[in-house]
C-alpha cells in the first residue's frame, strides 16, 4: 500500500471514530439577539478600515451578523461544488492502482461530512437571515489537458477551505461570539482538519503525477488560474450586499474600498500565509499572489 | 439615465483594466472576451458586481443565459437593453 493510501486509510477511520449526528449536535434558539457578535470583529471584512472605524458599536455587530451570513453562505456554495464533484470522482477508474479504492471510501466519508456542514451552515442562514447571499462565481465550459481538471478540482477546494478553516480556528475559541456561532465553526473545524490534511496530499499527488506531462502553455494557466483562485476566494468575503442589509450607505463604494485599504491586504495575505507556503514549497505556485 | 454608449463605454475601460491584456481602444463591441480569454470566469465575478453598480440592481446569476459575456453587444443586450435599467 502507498504512503498515500495509508493516509487516506487512516482519514478514514478517523472518520467513523468522530461521526456526528448533525440533528442532534446543535441547539438552534428561537430567535437571536442581533446586537452581539457572531464574526469576531478583527475578522469582519471591513475591520481596519476608515468606514468601520466610523460605526457604532451596535451597527458593527449588526454588520458582524451579516458577515456570519455571508461566510456559512459562501461554504455552503463551496461545498455543493465540492458535493458535485466528489460525487462524479465516486468509483471513477484511476491510474496510480491501490489508492483508487480507498479514495472511493474516503469520497463516501467527505460526502457525508459535506453534507453535514449544509445542514448546520443551511440551518443558521435560512433560520436567522431567511436566506442565502447567492453564489456569483461562473465557470465556462473549457477543453482539459490530462489530469488537469482533477487537479483544479481538488486545488479549489483545498485553497477555499484553507482559508475557510482559518476563520473557524479564530471564531471557534473567541469567547465574543454567540455560542452558536463558535459551535458552528467548531464543528465545521472538527471535520475540516481530516480534509485539510487530505486536500493537501492530494493536491501534490495530482500535481506530481500529472504537471510533468502538460505543455508549458497548460502549466502556465495552472499557475495562473492557483494564484488568481486564492484572489478571487477573498474577494468573495467582501459583499456589498452584507454591507446594504447591516444598514451602510453606499454598499459598493465601501466594498471597493474595503478591497484597497491596507489593513485588509495583510489581513489576507496573513491568513492565507500557512495556504500559500504550502503551494510554493510545492511549485505550484512560483510567486506570492498579490491578495 | 446612462446611454449605449456611455455604458459601452464604461464596459470596454472596466474590461481593459481588469484583463491588463488589451488597450481599450482595440475592443470593440463584437471581441470575443471570453473565447479570447481577455476575462476569465474568475473575474466575471467582479464584473457581475460592476454590472450591479452600473445598472443599480441585483444580478441573479441563476438566470443568466449562456452567452451573456460573450462580447460588449451581448453584456448590453443582456443587462441594459430594456431602457430604463440604468440611472
Amino acid at each position: 500500500m502507498s504512503e498515500f493510501a495509508t493516509t487516506i486509510e487512516r482519514l478514514c477511520e478517523a472518520s467513523k471514530r468522530d461521526y456526528i449526528n448533525p440533528y442532534s449536535s446543535l441547539e438552534w434558539p428561537e430567535t437571536l439577539d442581533p446586537e452581539q457578535w457572531f464574526t469576531s470583529p478583527e475578522l469582519i471584512s471591513l475591520s481596519g478600515s476608515e468606514a468601520y472605524d466610523r460605526l457604532p458599536e451596535p451597527v458593527r455587530k449588526r454588520l458582524s451578523f451579516y458577515e456570519a451570513v455571508n461566510f456559512f453562505s459562501l461554504n455552503i456554495h463551496g461545498e455543493k461544488y465540492l458535493v458535485e464533484g466528489l460525487a462524479r470522482r465516486l468509483y471513477a477508474r484511476r491510474p496510480g492502482g491501490s489508492e483508487s479504492d480507498e479514495l472511493t471510501r474516503y469520497f463516501h466519508h467527505f460526502l457525508d461530512e459535506e453534507n453535514k456542514h449544509m445542514v448546520y451552515f443551511g440551518g443558521f442562514c435560512m433560520r436567522y437571515a431567511g436566506k442565502i447571499y447567492p453564489d456569483k462565481k461562473m465557470a465556462f465550459p473549457r477543453e482539459y489537458e490530462e489530469g488537469e481538471e482533477d487537479f483544479l478540482f481538488f486545488a479549489k477546494i483545498m485553497i477555499f477551505e484553507e482559508i475557510a478553516d482559518a476563520f473557524n480556528v479564530r471564531m471557534a475559541r473567541d469567547g465574543r461570539l454567540v455560542p452558536l456561532a463558535r459551535r458552528i465553526n467548531s464543528l465545521h473545524h472538527r471535520d475540516e482538519a481530516r480534509h485539510l490534511a487530505f486536500g493537501r496530499r492530494m493536491v501534490k499527488e495530482l500535481f506530481t503525477r500529472y504537471s510533468e506531462k502538460w505543455s508549458a502553455g497548460t502549466l502556465e494557466g495552472v499557475r495562473e488560474y492557483a494564484g488568481n483562485y486564492l484572489k478571487a476566494t477573498w474577494r468573495e468575503y467582501y459583499n456589498p450586499e452584507v454591507y446594504r442589509d447591516a444598514g451602510l450607505d453606499s454598499p459598493y463604494e465601501i466594498h471597493s474600498a474595503a478591497l484597497a485599504d491596507p489593513t485588509g491586504c495583510e489581513r489576507r495575505r496573513r491568513i492565507s500565509e500557512p495556504c500559500v507556503r504550502y503551494l510554493l514549497e510545492n511549485e505550484i505556485l512560483v510567486e506570492e499572489p498579490l491578495l | 439615465m446612462k446611454t449605449e454608449a456611455e455604458i459601452k463605454h464604461a464596459l470596454r475601460e472596466w474590461i481593459a483594466r481588469a484583463s491588463g491584456k488589451i488597450d481599450a481602444r482595440n475592443l470593440s463591441d463584437e471581441t470575443p472576451i471570453v473565447e479570447q480569454r481577455i476575462i476569465s470566469s474568475l473575474q466575471v465575478m467582479d464584473l457581475i458586481l460592476f454590472l450591479e453598480r452600473l445598472s443599480a440592481r441585483p444580478v441573479e446569476v441563476d438566470r443568466l443565459k449562456p452567452g451573456v459575456f460573450r462580447d460588449i453587444n451581448s453584456i448590453y443586450s443582456g443587462f441594459f437593453h430594456s431602457g430604463s435599467e440604468t440611472e
